[in-house]
């Protein structure tokens, strides 16, 4: 009797702490296994330095490395550089500690020789990597594992401009950074990242293999920064443009992971037991941007009955499928993720929804009901659906909206031409904030043209300013001038929907785009 | 009939000539640059000027008309702009899935369209006639991406039973170029099984009010002999044009069918290629999809000789 209740209770004991260690195994990581993720849309170019295409950002990420990168607070941390830089008392002088024994996929080791012309290269292609040149006196490798940068005046943005990730400062080994020149598209990727190319078939699938030689910071991972381990032997990357292809197939299992679905399609994916729904925030700031070069865009009384007029949160909430889980109503001009820029100014004239207001300030700047040529596409719903509700709601105190529908290759040659549009919608993503001298809606270059002699002033003290509290007092002065002068309209914060599998682990959550090292399959 | 067959070869040429000329100015007139979106959204108008240069794009449209001429005369179709290989490289790759999948089309739609015409045809009135021209009128009023997706919904996410889209090379792995077909074939060939079977239910209906057809029913042949015997082949001229029709509606249907059951093939080529503003890809598919819809033609017109003796091409 006494046996067999000792034997019960042993019984019992070990189901427990089987029970128990169950979901820890689950969590500890294995290696291999092949993971296949469900895009958009082919490349336009695997050259990190060429484009800021959204999925070359997410693609060349696992192939590339650049001297830093961003944690998971959007701060710079280090990459290949050892640490920081030391910065010389006047600040004009960086020297970057390069780490030892990086290597690349072609296993040449990396070293000065490489990060001197990859950025130099970088810094004439890069719309990320020119405004830090234009302040570049000279770069020079001091030694093998030493690299100094001469500033021709001091510059606020030298770590967050070689951090940035979207086409960011990459090292590719000399010959290669060498051999294309910034006009050229560079058509060899060799890198220092996790994963390396293994074959790329256009329309059908890349294919990332696992770089053994790859030397993993000893940080742990935080944001696109830290530890970078690659445990799946491979991802297979497969374009499928049609969004209601990539939801079916997270379904039945054929993708592990995918990126930009249907917000119609959340239900569906949150009732199944195998799928797991992420709200990707932040997503993109939607905005309406006017042509402030010539036409109804050009005349600031204009602009503010158009911010004035608009209900933003039911245009926020029907891009949004309806749910309030993927929107977020916000008036500062980076999103609340990215903390060092982020704004909370009371009293901003943001969602005013006032029609008397409106029409008093479309009759000081002189219209007369003149067609205002708006120009959107359906290629992205939710730009389409924003601008379907705002010409509602503008045509309601007296605007003439003529929406010009065409797609998304029509919009962004059409936007280039002053003479061709007064407003374009767009998406502006977490890219664009983590630095104000970067931002695209201050920008005089930008289709839009944000030209206004104020707002640049504060640009330009913005980028000679280093004190963080005073830049972001200088901050504060900019969006208070934004609201004034309204370069373009915010809507608010949109955040998108991505799935993976249940069987995908470690998936990192807090990466603007998708990034699969620290991810492992428990199949 | 060499002859002949020469002739229309040579007929090709300027049907071609006129087919490249017409697409090039199109693509070049319709708004949209491939710089911009090669360059992403941020790119300012000096880098994309830039690149323009680079690539050639800056220079007058007749000048690139006739760089375009003398390359097509050299064999090359030119290089595309984002896919880093040349135009006929991607056409190659590409030709495979659409084959597999408009012959798979195509062997669906006469396998359902010829024998349910030819017994609706041949039992005009009954039961039979009515359900199969009612499954005919549905074929042809049913939206083939609509078909689909319910497919994909029904076969692939409820049941399982079949992959929900994708493509393996025939080379690589025929079982499973079979389960990923299946789908797509029956959603593109469905539709056009309806064509197909309204025709022949026409030509036989015509076929059998002929004299030799009352003889042979006056000799006693039972309506099986009648029908398959001496009614059939007479009525398969006509259907055999609307086959080859059908052969080049599929080649242009089976754009939808490819991007929703995401088949790397010829059709998701050319939207991929539309959207992007590659032209060298863009004019590559059009001239051998022009080229194929010619060549079809030519291939049905010799078919007819051989369906009936009387045809001769002199």
């Amino acid at each position: 009797m006494k046996h067999r209740t000792i034997i019960r209770t042993l019984a019992a004991l070990i189901i427990l702490a089987l029970a128990l260690a169950a979901p820890a195994l689950a969590q500890t990581p294995k290696k291999g296994g092949i993971i296949r993720v469900g895009v958009m849309g082919e490349a336009p170019a695997l050259d990190s330095h060429w484009t800021t295409a959204t999925i070359t950002d997410i693609l060349t990420g696992h192939l590339y490395e650049g001297l830093y990168t961003l944690d998971e607070n959007r701060r710079p941390v280090p990459m290949l550089a050892e640490g920081m830089p030391t910065v010389s008392q006047d600040g004009l002088t960086y020297t970057f500690k390069l780490r030892q024994g990086v290597k690349f996929h072609n296993g040449k080791e990396m070293t000065s020789e490489d990060v001197v012309p990859s950025l130099k290269r970088w810094g004439q292609r890069s719309i990320r990597g020119r405004p830090l040149f234009a302040s570049v006196a000279e770069l020079r490798a001091v030694d093998k594992y030493t690299v100094e940068m001469r500033l021709k005046e001091r510059s606020a943005i030298v770590l967050i401009a070689l951090a940035l990730p979207s086409s960011q400062g990459a090292i590719y080994p000399k010959e290669i950074a060498e051999k294309f020149a910034p006009e050229v598209k560079a058509t060899e990727y060799i890198g220092t990242g996790p994963f390396k190319l293994a074959e790329w078939k256009p329309d059908q699938y890349i294919r990332m293999v696992r770089f053994d030689d790859y030397k993993a910071r000893s940080e742990n991972s935080s944001g696109y920064g830290g530890a970078r381990i690659a445990y799946v032997d491979e991802i297979r990357w497969i374009p499928v443009p049609d969004v209601a292809t990539r939801v079916a197939q997270m379904e039945t299992g054929e993708l592990d992971v995918a990126d930009d679905l249907n917000l119609d399609a959340y239900d569906r994916l949150k009732a199944n037991p195998n799928v797991r729904t992420i709200a990707a925030k932040p997503y993109y700031w939607p905005v309406a941007v006017f042509n402030k070069k010539e036409g109804w865009g050009a005349n600031q009384k204009f602009r503010q009955a158009w911010q004035a007029a608009v209900d933003i949160e039911p245009i926020l909430k029907a891009m949004a499928g309806g749910r309030s889980e993927f929107y977020r109503m916000d008036s500062s001009l980076a999103f609340p993720e990215v903390a060092a820029w982020h704004t909370n100014i009371p009293g901003l004239p943001w969602n005013e929804r006032n029609p008397g207001k409106a029409k008093r300030l479309l009759q000081e700047a002189g219209y007369k009901g003149e067609p205002v040529r708006f120009i959107t596409t359906q290629e992205y719903k939710w730009m389409y659906d924003f601008a379907l509700i705002t010409k509602q709601q503008l045509e309601d105190v007296g605007f003439n909206i003529d929406l010009q529908v065409i797609d998304w290759a029509s919009v962004i040659q059409r936007r280039n031409n002053p003479k061709e549009y007064d407003a374009f919608t767009t998406g502006m993503g977490a890219e664009e904030m983590y630095e104000p001298t970067l931002h695209g809606a201050l920008s005089c270059a930008w289709p839009g043209w944000n030209c206004d002699e104020e707002v640049q002033k504060i640009q330009v003290e913005l980028a000679r300013e280093t004190d963080p509290k005073k830049r972001y007092a200088l901050w504060e002065r900019q969006t208070l001038l934004f609201y004034e002068k309204v370069p373009l309209i915010g809507y608010g914060n949109l955040f998108g929907l991505r799935a993976i599998r249940s069987t995908v682990k470690g998936f990192n959550e807090k990466t603007d785009r998708i990034r699969l090292f620290n991810v492992w399959l428990d199949k | 009939m060499t002859q002949y067959l020469i002739h229309r070869l040579l007929a090709l040429i300027p049907v071609m000539a006129v087919v490249v000329t017409i697409v090039f100015f199109l693509i070049h007139l319709i708004p949209g640059d491939p710089v911009s979106v090669m360059l992403g959204p941020d790119a300012t108008e000096v880098q994309i000027e830039a690149t323009r240069r680079a690539m050639g794009l800056d220079q007058p449209i007749h000048e690139q008309l006739f760089k375009f001429y003398a390359r097509i005369l050299r064999g090359d179709l030119g290089q595309s702009y984002f896919l880093d290989r040349p135009v006929t490289t991607a056409l190659w790759e590409r030709a495979e899935p659409t084959l597999v999948l408009t012959l798979s089309a195509l062997l669906v739609a006469v396998l359902i369209g010829v024998p349910s015409g030819i017994l609706a045809g041949a039992y005009r009135g009954s039961l039979w006639d009515q359900t199969l021209m009612t499954g005919a009128l549905m074929g042809v009023c049913i939206p083939g991406f609509w078909l689909s997706l319910n497919f994909i919904y029904l076969f692939a996410v409820r049941l399982g039973w079949l992959p929900a889209a994708g493509y393996t090379s025939l080379f690589v792995d025929p079982v499973a170029t079979l389960r990923h077909m299946v789908l797509p074939a029956i959603s593109l060939g469905f539709n056009q099984s309806a064509l197909i079977a309204r025709i022949a239910r026409s030509c036989m209906l015509e076929v059998l009010q002929q004299d030799y057809i009352r003889t042979a029913r006056a000799k006693g042949l039972s309506q099986r002999a009648v029908v398959y015997v001496h009614a059939f082949r007479n009525a398969m001229v006509p259907v055999t044009t609307v086959i080859g029709i059908t052969m080049a509606i599929l080649i242009g249907g089976a754009v939808v069918t490819e991007i929703v059951f995401n088949i790397p093939g010829l059709g998701r080529l050319i939207i991929s290629a539309i959207l992007r503003r590659d032209y060298p890809v863009v004019q590559g598919v059009v001239l051998v999809t022009a080229a194929s819809y010619v060549l079809i033609n030519l291939a049905v017109d010799m078919v007819y000789a051989f369906i009936d003796p009387r045809i001769r091409y002199e």
